[in-house]
C-alpha cells in the first residue's frame, strides 16, 4: 500500500498507451503527458514500460509506503526527498516500508513521474488503469489523488542504483521559449497564406488556463482562408466553425481566436478546425511546460514527424540505463 | 456537396481525417457509418481506432505497422467496396427514452444563467418562435415526433449527437453565447440542427427544451444497459422519445435511482436506406405535426 499524506497539486494513476478502443464512444486516451519520462521511469525499476504510475504536476505529493519498494522519479525536478534526506532523479533507490517520499513545487520542468516496481494494481477500467477525472473513471476512484487515500502496489522486485544516460532523457533546461513541431493539418486549407505566416513566425504564451484537457495560447489574430469565411450555414457562423468532426490528439484547435492544443484528455469530437497538429514527439515539451512559457512553432512534414518519434521510442530501452 | 473521392489529412504523426463530404445529412452520415462498419470488419492492421462523425471520420494509426500511404490507399478500396446507397442496410436499435417537456431543472439552469452570466429568452420559447411554431405544446409534438438517427458519439464520453429521421420534425436553434457553465445531467438540448442529450453534468450551449431520468452513460455500470460499455449508444442507433408527466417521470427516476431500471430498446432492428428514401417520396415535408 501507497498512503496518500499529501496529494500535491493534480496527482494521478496512469498507465500508457492509456484506455485504448473507446475513443468512439467519447473515451479519450489519458496516459502519461510525457510519456519518454513515464516509460523511462518504469523501465529503471525493472517495470513493463506501460505499467502504471503517478504523474505529478506542478507540486507534487507526500507518500508513505506500507511495504519496501524500489522506486524511481523522472521528469520535472519536484525536489523529492526521501524520509527528509535528498532522493535522486532518473535513479531507481530502494524505499523501506514506513519511509515517506515527499516532493515539492517542480523547480524545473512541470511534471514528474513516479514509478514503483511492480506497478500501482488499481482496478483497469475499460483496460486502463490511466485517470481520466473530468468524467471520473480510472485511476483510485476516478480522480486526483486525496489526502488519506491508500494506492494498492503490485508485487515486483526491482533493483536500485539504475541510472538513465543523461543524453537519453529529456533535454530539460530552465529556458522558457520552446520550439514546438507541429504538422500542417487536417484543416490547413481553412487558414490563409498571411494566417500561416502568421503562426509560424509568432510567440505564443501558454495561458494560465492550460491542463491535461488543453493548452490554451495567447497571440495574434488569425486570418482565414475563403473556405472558411464563405461556406454552408451548417459549419456555424464562426470562420473557425466547421461540421462537427473528430480532433486529432494534439490537434491545435482554433476556437474563434484562441488556439488550444488538444492534449490526453481533450475532447474526441467538436465543431472547431484544427489547423495544425503538435506531432507525438513533442508532447514532452507540452508536459514540461508552465503557464506563462513561450512557444515557437515549426512546420515539419508527417514523415518528419515519424522519424523524430521513432528516435524517442529508441531511447526507451534498457540500452539507456547505466549501473552505478 | 456528397464528395465521389475521399479527401484525406493529416492529423500529425498518427491520425487520419477522412472526409467524404461537407454537408449536414443524413445520406452522407449513412456513408460514413457504412465505411467506418467495414473498416473495422476489413480495414488493414495497423488502424487503431476511427471515429465516425457527421461527415468525416478520424482514424488513429500505428506507423510502424502501416504507413500513412496505405492507410490511404487501403482505406479509399473500403470506401468504393461499400458501393451505392440504395441496397445498404445497418443494425440499428430503437431505444424509447421517457422525457419530460419543460421541465422544472432545465427552467431552473436557464434562471441561473440569466442570474450570473446574461438574460435571454427561455429556450422552448425561443426554439418556438424560431422554428414558427404555435405554442410549446406543438414544440412537443414536433420533437417528439419522429425517430432520432445516432449520427455521432463524442466530446464527452456518450455525448450524442441526434439527427432527426422524419423531416416534418426539423428544427433549428442558435447556440448559447456564451456558453453555460453547467447543464443538468439527462437534459435534451437542440443546437444547430442537432439534437442532444448530456450524459453528466457538463458545460453546454444547447437550447434546453427537457429532461430525461434515464442514464445515457454510467461509469459505474449499474444498470443492466451498462454491463458491456459505460455509453449507452452506438452510431446508427435510433432514439424516440416518449413524453412523460412529471409522475411518470418520478417513477423511472425511482427505478434508475435503485438501480433495477431496465432501458427499453428494440435490438431487433435494422434501418434499410432504400426504405427510407422510398418513404420519404410520400411524404409533405412542409407539414408540421
Amino acid at each position: 500500500m501507497l498512503e496518500v499524506i499529501k496529494p500535491g497539486l493534480e496527482t494521478t494513476v496512469q498507465d500508457w498507451p492509456g484506455r485504448i478502443g473507446y475513443w468512439e464512444q467519447g473515451f479519450p486516451f489519458s496516459g502519461p503527458m510525457d510519456d519518454w519520462s513515464f516509460r523511462l521511469a518504469n523501465l529503471l525499476v525493472g517495470n513493463a514500460q506501460g505499467t502504471a504510475g503517478l504523474e505529478c504536476q506542478f507540486t507534487g505529493p507526500t507518500l508513505r509506503f506500507g511495504r519496501d519498494a524500489v522506486v524511481a522519479v523522472t521528469g520535472a525536478d519536484m525536489q523529492p526527498t526521501l524520509d527528509n534526506a535528498p532522493a535522486p532523479l532518473w535513479e531507481s533507490f530502494a524505499v523501506r516500508a514506513g519511509q515517506t517520499l515527499a516532493f515539492r513545487f517542480a523547480r524545473l520542468g512541470a511534471r514528474a513521474y513516479l514509478a514503483i516496481a511492480g506497478g500501482i494494481d488499481t482496478s483497469p477500467v475499460l483496460g486502463s488503469r490511466a485517470t481520466f477525472h473530468q468524467a471520473g473513471i480510472g485511476g483510485l476512484d476516478g480522480h486526483a489523488l486525496r489526502a488519506g487515500q491508500s494506492l494498492p502496489l503490485g508485487d515486483g522486485a526491482g533493483t536500485p542504483s539504475r541510472r538513465v544516460r543523461e543524453e537519453c532523457r529529456p533535454p530539460l533546461t530552465a529556458e522558457r521559449v520552446w520550439q514546438m513541431e507541429a504538422v500542417p493539418g487536417p484543416n490547413d486549407d481553412w487558414i490563409d497564406e498571411a494566417g500561416h505566416r502568421m503562426f509560424l513566425e509568432s510567440e505564443w504564451t501558454v495561458q494560465t488556463r492550460s491542463n491535461r484537457t488543453g493548452f490554451r495560447l495567447s497571440g495574434p489574430a488569425w486570418s482565414f482562408a475563403e473556405k472558411a469565411t464563405n461556406k454552408r450555414s451548417e459549419h456555424g457562423e464562426d470562420p473557425s466553425n466547421i461540421l462537427d468532426h473528430g480532433y486529432p490528439v494534439g490537434a491545435v484547435n482554433l476556437c474563434g481566436q484562441t488556439p488550444i492544443i488538444l492534449v490526453n484528455d481533450g475532447p474526441s469530437t467538436g465543431g472547431f478546425i484544427n489547423p495544425y497538429t503538435v506531432p507525438s514527439a513533442a508532447f514532452w515539451k507540452l508536459a514540461q511546460s508552465k503557464p506563462g512559457d513561450v512557444y515557437r512553432f515549426r512546420a515539419v512534414s508527417v514523415d518528419e514527424a515519424q522519424d523524430q518519434r521513432r528516435a524517442i521510442n529508441r531511447l526507451i530501452a534498457e540500452t539507456s540505463i547505466e549501473t552505478i | 456537396m456528397i464528395f465521389s473521392e475521399p479527401v484525406f489529412r493529416p492529423g500529425g504523426d498518427r491520425f487520419i481525417e477522412m472526409e467524404l463530404g461537407d454537408e449536414m445529412s443524413f445520406d452522407l452520415n449513412f456513408r460514413v457509418h457504412s465505411v467506418s462498419r467495414l473498416i473495422r470488419e476489413q480495414g488493414p492492421a495497423g488502424i487503431v481506432e476511427i471515429v465516425p462523425e457527421l461527415t468525416s471520420i478520424m482514424i488513429s494509426y500505428d506507423f510502424e505497422r502501416i504507413a500513412y500511404a496505405d492507410v490511404v490507399t487501403e482505406v479509399t478500396a473500403v470506401f468504393h467496396a461499400v458501393g451505392p446507397l440504395d441496397g445498404l442496410e445497418l443494425d440499428s436499435r430503437i431505444f424509447y427514452l421517457p422525457i419530460r417537456y419543460f421541465d422544472p431543472w432545465t427552467r431552473e439552469c436557464w434562471d441561473d444563467y440569466c442570474a450570473k452570466i446574461a438574460p435571454k429568452e427561455r429556450d422552448p420559447e425561443l426554439v418556438a418562435r424560431l422554428n414558427g411554431l404555435a405554442d410549446l405544446a406543438q414544440l412537443a409534438r414536433v420533437h417528439s415526433g419522429t425517430d432520432y438517427w445516432v449520427a455521432a458519439l463524442g466530446f464527452y464520453p456518450g455525448l450524442v449527437s441526434l439527427m432527426p429521421l422524419d423531416p416534418r420534425c426539423r428544427l433549428t436553434a442558435p447556440k448559447y453565447d456564451p456558453p453555460r457553465t453547467w447543464t443538468y445531467k439527462g437534459t435534451i438540448g437542440i443546437g444547430g440542427a442537432l439534437c442532444s442529450i448530456y450524459p453528466d453534468r457538463t458545460p453546454g450551449g444547447y437550447q434546453m427544451i427537457a429532461r430525461t431520468p434515464v442514464p445515457i452513460w454510467d461509469p459505474a455500470q449499474r444498470l443492466a444497459a451498462f454491463a458491456e460499455s459505460l455509453a449507452l449508444f452506438r452510431p446508427g442507433d435510433r432514439v424516440r422519445f416518449i413524453p412523460a408527466s412529471a409522475d411518470e417521470y418520478d417513477h423511472v427516476a425511482a427505478q434508475v435511482e435503485a438501480g433495477t431500471y431496465l432501458h427499453n430498446v428494440a435490438e431487433y432492428q435494422r434501418f434499410s436506406i432504400s426504405n427510407y428514401h422510398r418513404w420519404l417520396g410520400t411524404i409533405d415535408e412542409a407539414v408540421r405535426f
